[in-house]
């Protein structure tokens, strides 16, 4: 054989090596394009179609996208996925995915791959942009890239609609907010016309307020402004970017509540623009009442001062004239200040409303008789009558009662009271109550007229009809007491 | 020695369709292998044939990805994408680095 021979030869078995080297590749998918045709008209065939279809397709796109071959290797993606990542389309093409989605997003993007055949499988990933975090829903779906089994991933912003969610939340919350709210709560826009409004609002008006204008239908009055400033400035006060908190108001047009603390504020939006304004009424019929029921019973609670100082001063000088030793006189004189005490303290357990005239007699005489209860004798009395009767009955009794003890029937043993009602009486008279001792040493009336005998006389006499008589019977004291029909409490 | 041979005696071209899966997969396959075995030892030209259809003449190509070994002589072929590392290092290898 010839070297010529041979040479040829060995071309040949190189050709043939390449041709069975190209059906291998060909047949184990390493190539996915064959150039055909003439020499002088070659073209190239991609197996599978052309990607390009693809990428255009994908350039095209809404969402990021990008293919990604079996290694998951970008193998073309669109303008918007490099955009995400800040770089250039030619700089992300062959790079592997996960090495653009660092840490964590990338490991979400390669578990999302695995699961390509779970169709419910999703990733929602947050990546950081140059106007702030954005939220992208991520998908992957199978892919045939010619001959290649790859992948195609999808990134759609939903930053928008979790904005929108987070507004939407907000906003349902500030409503829920201020529905719930025991406070009427309005926004007046600057119009002056009232756009919203909650139940409490709603309440103090007997119209729908919402669409009406403020000042018209909420025709405030301000007592401590001197009548300078109106509904309508309010809001415009507060329109201006001034913040007006608490002032008193009344509304004479309410149905129910007239008195309010009425406060009005900016509403300012994102931007800090003013668009209007948030007015708030409180209701202080309650603290109103209180005000006046306080201001009523410092009142009262002056006048009942005076009158007990003037009445102590006048028991004092009285028992001063009326006993001859310092002695007598410390005994007298405690002992009729202890009885307006015990009715003082009778009272105020009752919040100075009224006493029944039985616990009035019971309180006086209990010091005297202690455990022997049935030495006093009550019929009826089951009667209530004001503070200041109730004072004057109590210091009656009690000269009756330290007379009875000192002289009386309370001074023996066996001696009894009776304290009874007098049933007879009409309503147009005062009502009687007698006082009637007996089993008591004989009595004879006492030669010296004393303070005692005065304060039972006088103590009931504020009016014609009150009073008090006291009669020395041989066989016992009985006094008749008169107590004003005005200060009766009805049951 | 032959491994101070100056660049210009080592050449590789690889021929590739534009944007396929397998062109793509063939430049990056061979930028890892050169970047680790040769670094910086070929000089690496890559021709587009979805471009330029008729600069297959040249070396005969039929099947894309081929890579082919210009430099040294003798012209060695290697056809597909490169994943297979150890055919692409005996073909690359000179005869007397083996």
């Amino acid at each position: 054989m010839s070297d010529d021979q041979s040479a040829v030869i060995e071309s040949l078995r190189k050709r043939l090596a390449e041709v069975e080297d190209t059906i291998r590749a060909i047949r184990e998918g390493e190539v996915d394009a064959l150039v055909v045709g003439q020499p002088e008209s070659k073209q190239v065939f991609s197996i599978g179609g052309d990607p390009e279809s693809y990428r255009q397709f994908m350039e095209a796109m809404e969402p990021a996208a990008a293919a990604l071959d079996d290694k998951r290797r970008v193998v073309f993606a669109n303008s918007k996925l490099a955009g995400l990542f800040g770089l250039e389309l030619n700089q992300v093409r062959g790079r592997a995915i996960a090495d653009l989605l660092h840490g964590f997003n990338g490991s979400k993007l390669v578990h999302l791959i695995e699961a390509v055949d779970d169709p419910d499988a999703a990733a929602e990933m947050q990546i950081n942009q140059a106007d702030g975090p954005h939220y992208f829903s991520t998908s992957a779906k199978r892919l045939q890239l010619g001959t290649t089994n790859g992948f195609a991933i999808t990134f759609s912003d939903i930053t928008e609609k979790k904005r929108a969610e987070a507004a939407q939340e907000n906003e349902r919350l500030a409503r829920a907010v201020i529905a719930s709210a025991n406070e009427a709560v309005m926004v007046v826009d600057l119009d002056g016309v009232i756009t919203h409004a909650n139940a409490a609002a709603q309440s103090i008006h007997e119209k729908e307020v919402i669409g009406l204008s403020f000042a018209s239908e909420f025709p405030l009055v301000f007592p401590d402004a001197t009548g300078l400033m109106q509904s309508g400035d309010l809001v415009q006060m507060a329109a201006d970017g001034n913040s007006i908190q608490g002032i008193e108001a009344l509304f004479p047009n309410a149905p129910r509540v007239k008195d309010y603390l009425v406060s009005a504020a900016p509403l300012r939006v994102a931007n800090d623009a003013i668009v209007g304004s948030v007015v708030t009424m409180v209701d202080l019929s309650q603290r109103k009442a209180a005000e006046k029921q306080q201001l009523l019973l410092m009142r009262e609670l002056d006048h009942r001062v005076k009158n007990t100082l003037a009445l102590v001063l006048s028991i004092s000088s009285r028992s001063a004239s009326g006993e001859e030793t310092l002695e007598g006189f410390q005994k007298s004189f405690t002992g009729r200040i202890q009885a307006l005490a015990a009715t003082h303290t009778l009272l105020a357990d009752n919040s100075w409303k009224d006493l029944s005239l039985k616990d009035i007699v019971a309180a006086e005489v209990a010091p005297y008789i202690g455990e022997a209860t049935d030495r006093v004798e009550f019929a009826g009395l089951n009667i209530s009558v004001l503070p200041r009767a109730a004072v004057a009955f109590g210091l009656v009794i009690h000269e009756l009662v330290t007379n009875a003890v000192k002289y009386g029937a309370l001074s023996v043993p066996k001696g009894r009271v009776r304290v009874i009602e007098d049933a007879s009486l009409d309503s147009s008279q005062p009502l009687g109550i007698t006082w009637e001792e007996s089993g008591g040493p004989p009595v004879r009336e006492p030669t010296r007229k004393g303070f005692g005998r005065t304060v039972i006389a006088r103590s009931l006499q504020y009016t014609p009809e009150g009073g008090a008589t006291i009669e020395f019977a041989p066989e016992g004291v009985v006094a008749r007491i008169r107590v004003p029909r005005e200060d009766i409490q009805e049951a | 020695m032959p491994e101070h041979k100056s660049t210009s005696t080592r050449k590789l071209t690889l021929y590739v369709a534009g944007e396929t899966p397998r062109s793509l997969s063939a430049v990056a396959n061979l930028e890892r292998i050169v970047g680790e075995h040769f670094p910086g030892q070929y000089e690496i030209e890559v021709v587009d044939l979805k471009k330029n259809p008729k600069l297959a003449r040249e070396h005969d190509i039929i099947a894309i990805p081929t890579l082919v070994r210009e430099l040294p002589v003798p012209l060695r072929k290697i056809i597909g994408d490169l994943s297979n590392e150890e055919k692409v290092l005996v073909s690359l290898r000179l005869e007397a680095e083996k």
